[in-house]
């Protein structure tokens, strides 16, 4: 062996590992220098000003992290109300200050325990939660007041019966429900372009997003009612110019919408929130942000004829890239987790769920999502980011790649516009076919080794008892007696309640939907009826027109003739 | 044995209700690049999988899971493809997130070869292709 070749072996070959692209992840071409050319054209009060100020590059709080820390919150959802209640009570107590609330993927998207086809996914990422009992024993001891909940369900459905259930326990605990605070993502492009729910089709998704942001407006006003998503939409195959314009789009759709449709304006809505997704590119993820929050100002107040400070002023709320996490060497996934709530302080987001080193395996063990609390805490505690606010501002390359940003999502919002608007684009498939493009163009770039990916394909190296361990604590799949209690839980639920209760108020949710009321009041009463998910769902389809199962799989039963009865002239 | 020259046939569905439908496409796109006719079928239940895969003619059977299912679904649908007559010339794979001590228990229940999320293009068309010759 010569010399050379030994040196090659252990490593001493500088060009092992070398850089293999000039670009960042959605593509802009980078140079290997930046200065005060590249941001010349920039003035500070119009494209930055100070945190606090418009157009809220910087930050949408003057002191941000000083005055309060980011939102820590993360999903916590197991098989059972019980097990979740407990998991809730020990997050909280290590620091988490935010409930995320999810269900499993059935209850997602209106389809109940006992259907069919809910076997597969039953009691799978979350509990079954059919009718408001399910919640109450989730939230058992658990203060409802000045605690933030998220709903990050997939459908609209989702939205509108969750909401109603956190409502009814407050109302039936005498508590001020105008105290309720937290968010729900009530998003009806997601819901379509993401996940295809098939609880509601686009019109009454739509009209329901609205009655979900007109109610709360009205009556739970620290709860944010819609929180346009581009998490989903990323991960889906989006670059993060691509995200950008989406959820902006999505945004002045929908609340184009509701100024022109229910005379509810921006101002009485407050701070708007958007979800967002922190990738892997460092420096994009914090462009990302400053760019959008600075988007969000000119459109609210240009577009949306907001005028004061918190209509303009958009709140970011985060879950970091699940996609970016390998199942190869898992230990590296701490790196990336780290990495990406960096660039999220850095880049001034309100809140922060951040995936866990596990979860290209399984669901998150416990132990994987105390490792996300704490590294938010050595973030904060340790190396002193959050001390400052807005650390990267004035930064040539981060001006500049935030300014390109800008530039970039405009162009997709443009050519959004040119295609007859958000809900066109959603309707012909653009948008469906921008996805995939996006995944297309990403895989191909993995394929030809122009995006490494470590331990996938490039560094592969050998697998210890570190990466074995996390491996073997990925999450257990919910038992076969599990899932056929649940399924009789709801089948006794069904006969036990006073069906004339339910009956009546299933009705009153049929006579609203059809009348165009806003139908939250009624679906909040019913549920405290112990009327089900795939009752109020199948109900409101109906007065639509649309058959009661959204698969088209069983037959209604028979007591909604009841419900409809007297509602079809005659 | 399926004669080699012919095109291979592979029929993709997810058990319900899946919605993580990412790597189904991506793995539909990398069996359509290896030159297979691909029918994306989406979410369906065992008997309706079976249904089409016979009407279809389909050489292969793919499933993507990711939410828990796999053994007691995919247990179901090996026992319809069964009952149907098509367990034995037909080729069933499973692809998805589960957990690692679940691959041979896959095996055992009868799919001819296990995908885990490391998976590469061409492990995937390999191990196709060469449980199709062994057939």
């Amino acid at each position: 062996m010569s010399t050379h070749d030994a040196d090659k072996i252990i490593g001493f070959d500088r060009s092992h590992g070398g850089i293999v692209r000039s670009e960042t992840q959605a593509g802009i071409p980078l140079k290997a220098v930046y200065d005060c050319e590249d941001i010349a054209h920039m003035e500070y009060e119009r494209d930055l000003a100070d945190p606090g100020q418009y157009p809220y590059t910087r930050g949408i709080y003057p002191e941000m992290y000083r005055n309060k820390l980011w939102l820590k919150s993360f999903i916590v959802s197991y098989s059972t109300p019980e097990e979740t209640n407990k998991a809730f009570k020990e997050n909280i107590a290590a620091g988490q200050t935010g409930l995320r609330l999810l269900s499993d993927l059935p209850t997602q998207i209106g389809i109940e325990p006992d259907h069919p086809s809910a076997w597969n996914s039953m009691l799978c990422g979350g509990i079954s939660s059919y009718a408001l009992d399910t919640y109450e024993r989730m939230l058992d001891g658990l203060p409802l007041e000045n605690v933030d909940y998220e709903l990050a369900h997939a459908g609209i459905s989702s939205a509108l019966l969750f909401y109603s259930f956190l409502v009814a326990i407050m109302e039936k605990r005498g508590l001020n429900i105008a105290k309720l605070r937290g968010s729900a993502i009530n998003d009806p492009f997601r819901a379509r372009i993401v996940y295809d729910c098939p609880d509601f089709p686009n019109e009454i998704a739509r009209r329901i997003c609205l009655d979900l942001i007109e109610f709360g407006a009205g009556n739970t006003p620290k709860w944010k009612s819609y929180a346009p998503n581009g998490v989903d939409p990323q991960q889906s195959g989006l670059d993060a110019i691509h995200e950008v314009a989406e959820v902006l789009g999505v945004a002045t759709a929908v609340y184009s919408d509701l100024i022109k449709e229910r005379g509810v304006n921006l101002d009485d809505i407050g701070a708007t929130v958007f979800s967002m997704d922190a990738e892997a590119d460092f420096f994009e993820t914090i462009a990302k942000f400053r760019a959008t929050r600075r988007m969000w100002a000119k459109i609210a107040k240009e577009k949306l004829g907001a005028t004061t400070e918190r209509a303009m002023s958009l709140r970011i709320g985060i879950r970091t890239s699940g996609l970016s996490l390998q199942t190869q060497k898992p230990l590296n996934n701490a790196a990336r987790v780290t990495l990406q709530i960096l660039s999220c302080v850095l880049g001034g987001v309100n809140s922060l769920d951040a995936s866990s080193i596990d979860e290209a395996i399984g669901l998150p063990s416990k132990e994987a999502r105390m490792f996300n609390l704490d590294a938010q805490h050595i973030v904060t505690h340790e190396a002193n980011v959050p001390l400052v606010v807005d650390p990267l501002g004035g930064s040539y390359y981060v001006e500049w790649l935030t300014n390109e940003i800008e530039e970039g999502a405009n162009k997709v919002l443009a050519e959004i516009e040119h295609r007859g608007g958000m809900w066109a684009c959603l309707e012909s498939g653009w948008l469906r076919g921008q996805i995939e493009q996006g995944r297309l163009k990403e895989q191909q770039e993995i394929n030809k080794g122009k995006r490494l990916i470590v331990g996938m394909n490039a560094f592969q190296g050998e697998e210890g008892p570190i990466n074995r361990a996390i491996k073997d604590t990925s999450y257990r799949v919910p038992s076969k007696k599990l899932r056929l209690e649940t399924i009789a839980a709801i089948k006794r639920l069904r006969k036990t309640r006073d069906q004339q209760v339910v009956i009546g108020a299933l009705k009153e949710v049929y006579r609203a939907t059809k009348e165009a009321r806003n139908v939250v009041r009624p679906v909040i009463e019913a549920a405290k009826t112990g009327a089900t998910t795939g009752e109020v769902v199948g109900v409101i389809r109906m007065a639509y027109g649309y058959r009661y199962d959204p698969l088209g799989e069983v037959s209604m039963p028979s007591f909604i003739n009841e419900v409809t009865r007297g509602e079809k002239g005659g | 044995m399926v004669n080699q020259e012919k095109k291979i046939k592979i029929l993709l569905a997810q058990f319900p209700l899946e919605s993580h439908s990412r790597g189904l496409i991506t793995v539909a796109g990398m069996l359509r690049d290896a030159g297979m006719e691909v029918i994306l079928m989406g979410n369906a239940r065992s008997e309706q999988i079976i249904k089409v895969a016979i009407q279809e003619s389909a050489d292969v059977v793919g499933i993507s899971s990711y939410c828990g299912g796999e053994l007691a679904l995919g247990d179901e649908l090996l026992s319809i493809a069964d009952k149907e007559g098509i367990k034995d010339h037909t080729i069933f794979v499973l692809g998805g997130i589960f957990p690692p001590n679940n691959t041979p228990r896959l095996k055992e229940i009868g799919f001819n070869a296990v995908f885990p999320p490391s998976a590469t293009k061409e492990e995937i068309v390999n191990n196709i292709k060469s449980a199709i010759a062994a057939k």
